[in-house]
């Protein structure tokens, strides 16, 4: 416990010594969220349009078809060996 | 008996799944009902596809994007929404895609979903002030091992079975498409938090992992530290600190009579967003 304590006391006494390294940088860039800044490149009409209710899509089929059981995207560039089932297997 | 809570749950049941419903029981000024509820279940799905979408980007990548049609369509039966507030939908896609039956032989696809789930929630998370070093110099010393740290409303650990960063990179627009990835290769020690304005997803030392994670247990430093170097005697105490505040991953401390503080994680609820105000 007096060993924790001496790691502890050491760590602290430390930082309080040479203090934050990138803090005041840190500090100084810290800006509001804004519009035109938004995740994943997508700007925030696209998150939004995603996340509103008021989308008009009352023409549009959201039903899928029934033969789409089978995922077809890149998951094959990168399925190893022990992904695959033996039935999927045979299939290939 | 016909309650007003028995109506909704039935008109729940209609728009979620195609339960049959009858012809009397709901009315649509304009449509014969049938067709108008055809247009609000038509609606109801548009929005929760297109947010699951938003949400897991690279699984519908990987799927392709009518596999993740039908995929959402499965999910959203089987997951009503429970929050005004649609960026709240979808934290339980790791677990659905764990037993869907389609997708089980794509042994990787829950890791990912954890991971993109981490990284959506940490764009929304609250922000955070930054840590004020002066509050710990007034700390004495003999408290330091009662300290109990916060992390960053946007903070998720990952231990992961497979190399989920490696295929999330890959997926990435701005990335190379390095699809040369092998599965058997391990899994990864992930910090998912934002930092200002930009969510970083990083490869953490795991000894760091466990630290953290054991803070975040609401333990005070001491006894985190003591069951961290137990499991990893390299750790570095000292230069962990430093890093993870000076990075704004560690924002703030109480000791352990004083009482909670006002901000921080215990806000939250357990799929990291605060709830809303009643």
């Amino acid at each position: 416990m007096s060993n924790t304590h001496n790691l502890l006391s050491a760590a602290i006494g430390s930082l309080l010594v040479m203090g934050l390294a990138g803090n005041v940088m840190a500090a100084d860039m810290q800006t509001e969220k804004c519009f035109g800044i938004a995740k994943a490149g997508k700007n925030d009409c696209a998150s939004n349009k995603s996340a509103h209710s008021c989308a008009g899509q009352a023409t549009r089929n959201n039903d899928p078809q029934d033969f789409v059981a089978v995922p077809k995207g890149t998951c094959d560039k990168i399925a190893g060996g022990m992904t695959m089932s033996s039935d999927a297997m045979m299939k290939k | 008996m016909n309650t007003l809570a028995n109506t909704l749950g039935q008109f729940s049941a209609v728009i979620r799944t195609c339960a049959e419903f009858e012809q009397d029981a709901l009315v649509c000024p304009n449509y014969p009902a049938q067709r108008g509820v055809g247009v609000y279940r038509n609606n109801y799905r548009g929005n929760l596809h297109d947010t699951l979408a938003g949400a897991y980007p690279v699984i519908r990548q990987l799927v392709g994007e009518e596999f993740f049609r039908l995929l959402a369509k499965r999910f959203i039966e089987q997951h009503p929404s429970r929050s005004g507030n649609l960026h709240r939908y979808g934290g339980e896609m790791a677990e659905f895609l764990a037993h869907f039956e389609n997708t089980r032989h794509l042994a990787y696809l829950p890791d990912m979903a954890r991971l993109e789930w981490a990284y959506h929630r940490a764009y929304f998370a609250d922000d955070a002030a930054r840590f004020d070093l002066t509050r710990l110099a007034s700390v004495p010393p003999e408290s330091y091992a009662g300290l109990r740290w916060q992390l960053h409303p946007s903070c998720t650990l990952l231990a992961t079975a497979f190399p989920v960063a490696a295929i999330w990179r890959a997926h990435q627009e701005s990335a190379g498409a390095d699809f040369n990835i092998d599965l058997d290769s391990g899994g990864d020690n992930l910090l998912v938090y934002r930092n200002g304005l930009s969510v970083n997803i990083i490869d953490i030392p795991a000894a760091s992992l466990h630290w953290l994670e054991q803070l975040r247990q609401d333990i005070g430093m001491g006894a985190a530290t003591e069951s961290t170097l137990a499991a990893y005697p390299e750790f570095d105490l000292g230069t962990a600190l430093q890093h993870w505040l000076a990075n704004g991953v560690l924002v703030d401390f109480e000791t352990l009579n004083a009482t909670p503080a006002q901000a921080g994680v215990q806000l939250f609820n357990d799929t990291g967003f605060r709830p809303a105000p009643e």
